[in-house]
């Protein structure tokens, strides 16, 4: 059963990656982190993907349909039963790199993602998408 | 007009994620607790106990962190059924020095790593950050005593004292006063309310005039820290008040929870909560609408 770390190893191994690491979008915190970042800071890196992360979970305009009815049955089941982030993931580009964001369903109240820095020459953002899918759910799914 | 938006409809603009000052933090790291720096360069093992949790050292690294002020790992993995009580319950009875909880639970399959790694890491800094805070008593650390948790994800002193001094300042920056952490919070009608997020409605939702920050956490089963900070934001809506002082009726009842300190003796040892006041002596009506706007306005002013 992996772990954060092997988690992130196998992140770093999708063509062109450069960095990957796990943050709590709440706090800022990386949880873990292998590679290298932009600016060289991974801690800084992470408060700004959070950042990043934490508004597009909140906005609404990205929920999809139904979610709320979704929330209100769980809301109901138990104090706050688990919830999916209403988000699967994130993709920012730049001139020279790929941002993947991939939010990570757990089954206790936590609020983590997946970001992997990808070199645009050899990143594959469908590749990169499909298998942080996977990884996530073997992170805390086993 | 075309209207630009950079946060969500109707809700208050999102300050900046404090980043780590290198420099800084690194003279001021050492400041948070000067034993536990000592303790780190000597590789110690055992726990420092301070006024408000204990870290767990195993060689000068962090290996676990409990405070009576943040949800414990158990009502974390347990709250939303991640694992079955009786399950826990037999790890924690099985565990010894050797195969601490930690590890029986990891063999047997019943959790997995990564789940168990990422739930444990939340709780240390959740906890860490409390068991760090300022005190008007010194710590003490007893050499030797480790935890029937065991080792999950040690962690570096240093990192933990970085992140609890970011975690200090990204409250700040949300909402500078610190008196809705620890005392009971009821919520308020505010104009142009901004509609709250699905996570902040959860706390809303359970604010009755009673329930402190750390009870919402510990019921909602969430990070303590994470609740701090949906509640500085509601705060700073104008959504949520601090009760002060705390109704005197409730302490009574508050302090008779089991596992709960008693909330008056935080209270005092914060230095956020007044004395009960003496007898003819009538404070003013805080929780008046007015003068809670014009309170909230001067703590913007002294923000800004």
């Amino acid at each position: 059963m992996p772990g954060i770390d092997e988690c992130l190893l196998e992140a770093m191994r999708l063509p062109g990656a450069r960095g990957a690491a796990l943050v709590d979008w709440t706090s800022g915190l990386a949880l873990g982190s292998v590679g290298e970042f932009p600016g060289g800071d991974h801690e800084a890196a992470a408060a700004e993907a959070a950042e990043v992360a934490r508004l597009t979970a909140e906005q609404r305009a990205f929920t999809p349909d139904g979610y709320d009815r979704h929330e209100h049955a769980d809301a109901t089941a138990g104090p706050g039963a688990g919830v999916d982030p209403p988000v699967e993931d994130l993709i920012i580009s730049n001139r020279d790199s790929y941002h993947v964001l991939r939010f990570v369903p757990t089954s206790f109240d936590s609020s983590v993602f997946l970001h992997v820095w990808l070199g645009r020459p050899d990143g594959n953002l469908a590749l990169a998408r499909i298998r942080l899918g996977e990884m996530a759910g073997r992170l805390v799914l086993g | 007009m075309t209207a630009v938006r950079t946060h969500p409809q109707g809700t208050t603009p999102p300050p900046r994620l404090p980043v780590r000052e290198k420099s800084g933090a690194r003279d001021r790291g050492g400041a948070l607790s000067p034993m536990l720096t000592r303790l780190a360069a000597e590789r110690a093992t055992g726990v420092l106990e301070r006024e408000r949790g204990s870290l767990y050292l195993a060689e000068g690294r962090v290996v676990h962190a409990e405070s009576p002020l943040a949800p414990g790992l158990d009502v974390l993995l347990l709250a939303h059924g991640t694992l079955a009580p009786a399950v826990w319950q037999d790890a924690v009875d099985r565990a010894d020095e050797e195969y601490g909880a930690a590890r029986l639970l990891l063999d047997a399959g019943r959790v997995p790593r990564g789940a168990l790694e990422l739930c444990h890491l939340e709780a240390v800094f959740d906890a860490a950050y409390f068991a760090l805070a300022p005190s008007s008593t010194p710590g003490h650390f007893r050499y030797g005593a480790g935890h029937w948790l065991g080792a999950v994800r040690p962690v570096p002193v240093d990192a933990v004292e970085r992140e609890t001094l970011r975690r200090r300042e990204l409250l700040n920056r949300l909402w500078p006063d610190p008196l809705s952490d620890g005392a009971p919070l009821r919520r308020s009608d505010a104009v142009a309310a901004p509609t709250p997020t699905a996570r902040q409605s959860a706390v809303l939702a359970l604010a009755d005039g009673v329930r402190t920050a750390p009870d919402i956490a510990r019921e909602l089963g969430r990070q303590a820290f994470h609740t701090l900070v949906d509640v500085r934001r509601l705060a700073a809506a104008g959504l949520l008040t601090a009760l002060f002082p705390p109704p005197r009726v409730h302490h009574a009842a508050t302090a008779a929870v089991p596992g709960l300190p008693p909330r008056h003796a935080l209270a005092e040892s914060t230095g956020t909560a007044a004395a009960p006041p003496s007898p003819g002596i009538t404070l003013p009506r805080v929780n008046d609408p007015d003068i809670t706007l014009l309170k909230r306005l001067r703590d913007a002013l002294e923000a800004l």
